[in-house]
């Protein structure tokens, strides 16, 4: 019946209910937990998501929107089963105005095809996720994606003005413009980061940025983790803003090594990726100040990459670095945690003892400048034994940034995974007025229930025991 | 003419400053539950006649006494203070360490951070660093019913729940009452100077902006002016400029070397544009041109200012139509934004509707549209002071009610009594 329906919305080649085909709809990059939805359809029109959506509402069963399902938090997770809205056939580019520095697209998009398109033009869009050539534009507004550059340009929600929304009652609203300064509260905002719950977005307005004009990118090599991340904390606090400053240690270095062959040192503790961009005339002088720093804070060598190639090449290295992680081991779980810049070294220090105390291998790669971690817990799925050591050294990990004044996710979301340390970050009365503002958009909790608050959804839907962590991508 | 409403009620009401956050949790939640008295939350009074007048006396909730410092790691170039600082003091704070939060406040020595963020406040800057949306990363705020809660935290990036701090960011006291933020900063630059050009007609002064679009450089404010506005602001901080006809000011900022640079390459840039004068604002004067320009929406005897927004290549033609009524004119036009003061020499009240009505009609056609910053009260109930509502109308009612069930932050002020 449900089916038949949604048939008459989207065609006979708009959805997918066979047990077989569903299978790859399971689950996003987060994949200890594990829920095939009734049925997936792929709207091609704001038309059609509205008339999904009040099928949703009349035939009372729940619905969640999908881009690319990168997400590693488990946003994707049809808990309750029901309908899952794959957005990924509404990939238009609808308006691209350089003058007035935006571009309307459809939220299906994946993220490097809107940079692809708008190449050569002067502009680009910034937020670039380092799984920037899968997701879509859609997933990134609502997990609020980050990327390597956000240290000096922002995350999503700083790059996107406006939003068409279908709420969860099948109306359509327009949240922001084209324009900005939109009278009232701004929903916009709100809605980046609400991570599928406030409905499904259908069109995005994105901000679009200059292209910087030079580009200086170095190698920062390090005898010590802790070397480098004081290096990062000198370069920070005297008032640069670098571009992107990433951070990879030497287990990550060995196995991207291996895999791309860049030439990095194997016996270094640590290396910096650091980009300053600008205007052609500040930006030696500002490399310059960096290798100064870092040569003060124990570099052995600060490299520059003397080439567009050489440059690119580094990108490549830091961006796949998760695909080169599988040289490593059978499995491998990334976490997502903040900390104040300052304080990495004594996270860094922790998760070393984590590490030893719980017989895990962890390896980092992460947006240091940031202060956002990706610890890589390395285990065999099959030793169950192993895989609890793996959950508790995550969950130390975790604990330990709210305790250094942080947060448990940077960019990957709350998802299913974290909703436990909710309690944990915010006091309750703030968990009630989250709540309330859930309800103000998604009243009946039918759209992507049981998702970012622990009390969220209206549909007592069970939850999934965790059991063991998967094999997750890192960023 | 009689005493404005809003004032008279700020006047009758009861004054409540209180030392503590506890303080007020208790107040704020005594008062949901039994009197159901009008709040009006208030920090530095710069912007109280925003709005809708207020209709009841109740009590006006000072921030005053919260101003405290929570924490500054410097070298994190994170501040975390108390909403009821002066932003004065807050800038010389940070500016002990030649750090900054890049927007420009008016009245700086009055307003507060809490007002601030209640009115969205920003300057010329927006241009090139944003607005405050992209800088506070933390806030803590009461609701109407007496609820503390917090939004963000204490580090750059963080996605863990819904981004309140949004909410809270020009919504005018209506949701909640702002006790705490935390914003990220950004390093003092070096230098800045502005370059001021003037152009014939506001077609040459557009086609000036066209240009720009792809230009080397990157400003970091896009102002135009109309000869009313400029005169103002000449006359105010002694500038020997041509005041004489649309004026495009462009602000650069960065070390001396790029800033050097760049003013000579948007000089060559522009020299195509039929401007009949280009100066050089350097330095400490340049300070002064700053502080006018920032303030020039809120220090006025004037009796209405408007505020449209639309998109910024249609901010030119916007003026122009404006520029013929008498109009003083001040546009963020690289962001779409239009400022005007009414002259005070305007009598009529049909002759001001016919103009807004205009106005607004035009900010619209742009996709923009058109709010009323002030005017004397007893024009407001016939005005639509927030502009057309927009698509999200029902949700922000919606909205305000789940922040404050009972309807007593700042009544009406946004959403007009029915
Ligand atoms: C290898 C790898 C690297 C990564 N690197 C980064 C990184 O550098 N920075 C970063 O921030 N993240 C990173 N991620 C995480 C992930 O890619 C991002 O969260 C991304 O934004 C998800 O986009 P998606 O299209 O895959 O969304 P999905 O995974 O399909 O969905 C994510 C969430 O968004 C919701 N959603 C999707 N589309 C819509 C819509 N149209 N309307 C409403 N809700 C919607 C879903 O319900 C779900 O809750 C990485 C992931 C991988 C696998």
């Amino acid at each position: 019946m449900l089916v038949e329906r949604l048939r008459t919305i989207v065609g006979n080649d708009g959805l997918l209910f066979d047990p077989s085909e569903l299978l790859v709809y399971e689950c996003d990059g987060y994949v200890i937990e594990k829920k095939v939805p009734d049925v997936v359809v792929f709207p091609t029109s704001t038309e059609q998501v509205v008339a999904i959506v009040k099928l949703c509402n009349e035939m009372d069963v729940p619905f969640i929107p999908r881009g690319a399902g990168t997400s590693l938090a488990g946003g994707c997770l049809p808990i309750g089963g029901g309908v899952m809205i794959a957005l990924t056939r509404m990939k238009r580019i609808l308006e691209v105005n350089l003058r007035d520095r935006y571009a309307v697209v459809e939220p299906g998009l994946v993220n490097v095809h809107l940079t692809q398109h708008l190449k050569g033009t002067g502009f680009h869009y910034a937020p670039d996720p380092s799984s920037q050539g899968a997701c879509t534009i859609g997933g990134n507004v609502a997990t609020n994606s980050g990327g390597p550059h956000t240290l000096k340009y922002g995350v999503t929600v700083n790059h996107v003005i406006g939003a068409e929304v279908v709420l969860p009652d099948g109306t359509i609203v327009q949240l922001g413009g084209q324009v900005e300064d939109v009278p009232g509260f701004d929903l916009t905002g709100l809605f980046v980061g609400s991570e599928g719950t406030f409905g499904v977005c259908t069109k995005v307005t994105v901000r679009l940025s200059r292209d910087p004009s030079a580009y200086r990118t170095m190698l920062g090599v390090f005898n010590t983790v802790g070397e480098a991340t004081n290096a990062i904390s000198a370069i920070i606090g005297a008032g640069i803003v670098p571009a992107a400053l990433e951070m990879m240690d030497q287990g990550i270095v060995e196995a991207v090594e291996a895999a791309f062959h860049f030439g990095f040192p194997l016996d270094a503790g640590a290396v910096l990726l650091i980009e300053v961009d600008g205007l052609e005339v500040a930006v030696d002088e500002e490399a310059s100040r960096i290798k100064e720093l870092c040569s003060e804070n124990g570099a052995r060598e600060v490299r520059l990459a003397n080439t567009q190639k050489e440059r690119l090449l580094l990108w490549k290295c830091r961006k796949q670095a998760f695909g080169a992680i599988g040289r490593l081991s059978p499995s491998y779980c990334t976490q997502d945690g903040v900390v104040p810049r300052t304080k990495l070294p004594e996270i860094m220090d922790f998760i070393n003892e984590v590490s030893a105390r719980h017989q895990i291998r962890i390896v980092n790669v992460f947006h240091a400048g940031d202060g956002n971690i990706h610890p890589i817990l390395l285990f065999d799925e099959r030793n169950t034994e192993q895989v609890g050591r793996v959950l508790a050294a995550s969950d130390e990990i975790l604990e330990k940034c709210i305790e250094l004044g942080g947060s448990v996710t940077g960019e990957h979301g709350i998802g299913v995974e974290k909703i436990s340390f909710m309690e944990k970050l915010f006091t309750k009365e703030t968990l009630e007025v989250m709540e309330r503002v859930r309800t103000v958009f998604n009243p009946s909790g039918r759209c992507s229930p049981q998702k970012m608050l622990p009390t969220a959804g209206a549909c007592g839907m069970e939850h999934i025991e965790r059991s063991h962590p998967g094999k997750k991508a890192s960023s | 003419m009689t005493m404005p409403m809003t004032a008279s009620v700020i006047e009758a009401s009861e004054e409540f400053a209180p030392a503590t956050v506890a303080e007020l949790e208790r107040f704020l939640g005594e008062n949901a539950r039994k009197v159901k008295k009008p709040v009006y939350p208030v920090g530095g009074r710069t912007a109280l006649h925003y709005g809708y007048p207020l209709c009841d006396p109740g009590t006006v909730v000072s921030t005053a006494r919260l101003s405290r410092v929570v924490d500054y790691p410097a070298r994190d170039m994170t501040v975390t203070v108390e909403a009821g600082i002066r932003m004065e003091q807050l800038n010389e704070l940070l500016d002990r360490e030649r750090q900054r939060l890049p927007i420009d406040i008016p009245q700086l020595h009055r307003a507060t951070l809490g007002g601030v963020l209640a009115t969205n406040s920003n300057g010329p800057r927006r241009y090139g660093y944003g607005t405050l949306r992209d800088y506070v990363i933390g806030v803590s705020a009461i609701d109407g019913r007496g609820n503390l809660f917090h939004a963000g935290g204490r580090v750059v990036k963080n996605v863990a729940g819904y981004d309140l701090c949004k909410l809270m960011i020009g919504s005018l006291g209506t949701l909640a009452v702002i006790t705490q933020v935390t914003l990220k900063l950004r390093p003092v630059p070096e230098t800045s100077s502005w370059l001021w050009c003037s152009y014939p007609t506001w077609q040459q002064l557009d086609e000036a902006l066209e240009r720009l679009t792809t230009t080397a450089t990157r400003p970091v404010a896009m102002i135009a002016l109309n000869a009313r506005a400029a005169r103002q602001i000449v006359n105010e901080i002694h500038l020997d400029v041509p005041v004489e006809s649309p004026t495009l000011a462009l602000a650069i900022e960065g070390t001396q070397k790029e800033t050097e640079w760049q003013s000579s390459v948007l000089k060559d840039e522009l020299s195509f544009t039929g401007a009949s004068a280009m100066y050089d604002i350097p330095g400490h004067h340049g300070e002064s041109v700053w502080t006018a320009l920032t303030d020039y929406p809120v220090v006025t005897d004037e009796p209405l200012t408007f505020r449209a927004n639309m998109l910024p290549s249609r901010a030119a033609g916007f003026m122009e139509r404006a520029d013929a009524t008498g109009i003083s004119l001040l546009s963020h036009i690289g962001n779409g934004i239009v400022i005007g003061h009414f002259p005070d020499d305007w009598i009529s009240w049909e002759q001001s509707l016919a103009i807004l009505n205009s106005l607004s009609h035009q900010a619209q056609e742009n996709r923009g549209n058109f709010v009323i910053l002030q005017c004397p009260d007893e024009w407001k109930r016939d005005l639509l002071l927030w502009g057309q509502p927009e698509s999200g109308y029902q949700l922000m009612k919606k909205m305000k009610a789940a922040f404050d069930p009972e309807g007593v932050l700042n009544p009406h002020r946004l959403f007009v009594k029915a």
